[in-house]
């Protein structure tokens, strides 16, 4: 039998707002597609853009990068700043071909468990659409 | 067209000044096909400077490549200025480096060419296939006069000139200390023509016609070697522990290589288009590298290379950016 197609998503969400929503969605108990895979960084303005390409070319089939809203950013202005980055990046990725639905960004608030729950399943279903990504993923071949 | 008596002199005057520690300027080079880099470290040097639509390098690059060694005890740095040529676009490099504050303004004196457009050498060498033993290049009015050999031709301007003078905003330099000749106005406007209809096809069309233009590149680094823009001491590309992009050359890594060089010059291109001349394999990376121009243009009314007191693109936020593609 042909197994079905679980994405791999890897998430870089903020310490401060997102992680906490993520935990808030786990002790309450919110119901939401275990393809995500966390990774904490202290504020979104440290995703790097190298970031998203590496997880791409890594095996991941999309990204998911959480902040605080804006406006709420622990650092002020770390949020604000990586809108723009991935602003660009988006628009850059979708001119060369890859679905911009690959790389997401979300504002998710610490008391906003339930939020994050419906935006992973939204973000996971899209990649289920998608497809696994098969753009540029490295090979390892030595 | 530049008067070479009065670059001359204005070398002659820049190499005398006791601040100044060379000039650097175009050169005949060897076949007079293409110019080559030249410096100036006295006045007797200043009789080889050329200007003339060859001159195609964008010197912006040298003030910042120069070396500084380490100070024996008791030395004082040298801190006399570096003079350079440069044409109109070139000088938008040198204020995008103020901008960043690579360089000060006092730690280089402009030589100003206000520039009615250069040759490509691509598109020279396709005209002109095989060995061209010697080359003189004219510019008059709409047409260059070109000897190839002892034949003179008259050929128009829109077929040697490469995209970036059809299009050019700023044919005088935007900061100068010394400028040859008159100020020439910048009538034409950017064309993204070509951008906008890449944008509309579809995603896999976009996909295929940019894999095989990354699977044709050999990761030579030719484009950030000769970017103004590329003066980080360390590359993330060389950078070996984390390693962000193997060395091998394969799609992979030469997709990563060549989103990520075309994303660290978000906003601060300001389209000389060294990369894609100085590529050997032709890849079209101007086509990259202005589609993030247009698109900065277009969310946040920014244009790199105008403005050295204007802050960096990605190193300020307005609380009103364009968010629509926030979940």
């Amino acid at each position: 039998m042909k197994e079905k197609f679980e994405p791999n998503i890897i998430g870089f969400l903020c310490n401060w707002c997102s992680y906490a929503g993520a935990d808030l969605a786990g002790t309450s108990r919110i119901q939401y597609p275990p393809n995500l895979k966390v990774i904490r960084v202290m504020c979104s303005g440290r995703v790097n853009p190298i970031f998203v390409i590496n997880a791409l070319q890594q095996g991941a089939d999309g990204v998911l990068i959480g902040g605080c809203h804006p406006g709420d950013c622990h650092y002020e202005r770390g949020n604000y700043l990586a809108r723009r980055r991935m602003a660009v990046l988006k628009n850059m990725l979708e001119y060369a071909g890859i679905d911009p639905r690959r790389v997401r960004m979300t504002w998710v608030s610490a008391a906003e468990g339930n939020k994050f729950a419906e935006v992973v399943t939204e973000v996971t279903e899209d990649i289920k659409k998608l497809g696994p990504m098969q753009h540029f993923r490295r090979e390892n071949k030595w | 067209m530049v008067d070479e008596n009065l670059l001359q002199d204005a070398v002659k005057k820049t190499v005398a000044r006791k601040d100044v520690k060379y000039v650097v300027g175009y050169d005949k080079g060897t076949t007079g096909f293409q110019a080559a880099p030249t410096f100036a470290f006295e006045e007797k040097d200043a009789d080889k400077f050329i200007f003339s639509p060859i001159c195609v390098n964008n010197l912006a690059v040298y003030p910042i490549l120069e070396d500084k060694p380490p100070l024996r005890r008791g030395e004082e740095p040298d801190s006399r200025k570096i003079g350079i040529v440069l044409k109109g676009c070139d000088s938008r490099a040198i204020v995008q480096i103020i901008q960043e504050k690579g360089l000060k303004r006092e730690d280089v004196v402009i030589i100003g060419i206000p520039c009615t457009g250069v040759v490509d050498p691509k598109k020279l060498k396709n005209r002109f296939p095989g060995q061209i033993k010697s080359l003189e290049i004219k510019d008059e009015n709409d047409n260059f006069i070109v000897t190839v050999d002892g034949k003179t031709q008259n050929i128009s301007k829109d077929e040697l000139m490469p995209d970036k003078c059809k299009e050019c905003e700023y044919p005088t330099p935007i900061i100068y200390d010394i400028l040859i000749g008159k100020e020439i106005k910048g009538l034409k406007k950017p064309n993204y023509k070509e951008i906008e209809e890449l944008e509309k096809k579809s995603l896999d069309e976009k996909w295929k016609i940019w894999e095989k233009e990354f699977d044709r590149c050999i990761r030579c680094y030719a484009c950030r070697n000769a970017c103004p823009m590329c003066y980080c001491k360390e590359c993330m590309v060389d950078i070996l522990d984390p390693q962000w992009v193997r060395r091998s050359v394969n799609l992979s890594e030469n997709t990563a290589w060549n989103m990520l060089r075309a994303f660290h010059l978000a906003g601060r291109c300001i389209g000389c288009g060294e990369c894609e001349r100085a590529c050997p394999m032709d890849i079209p990376l101007m086509k990259l590298n202005k589609k993030i121009t247009k698109d900065i243009q277009e969310m946040y009314d920014y244009k790199a290379g105008i403005d050295a007191e204007a802050k960096p693109l990605l190193a300020m936020f307005k609380p009103d950016d364009p968010e629509e593609f926030i979940l």
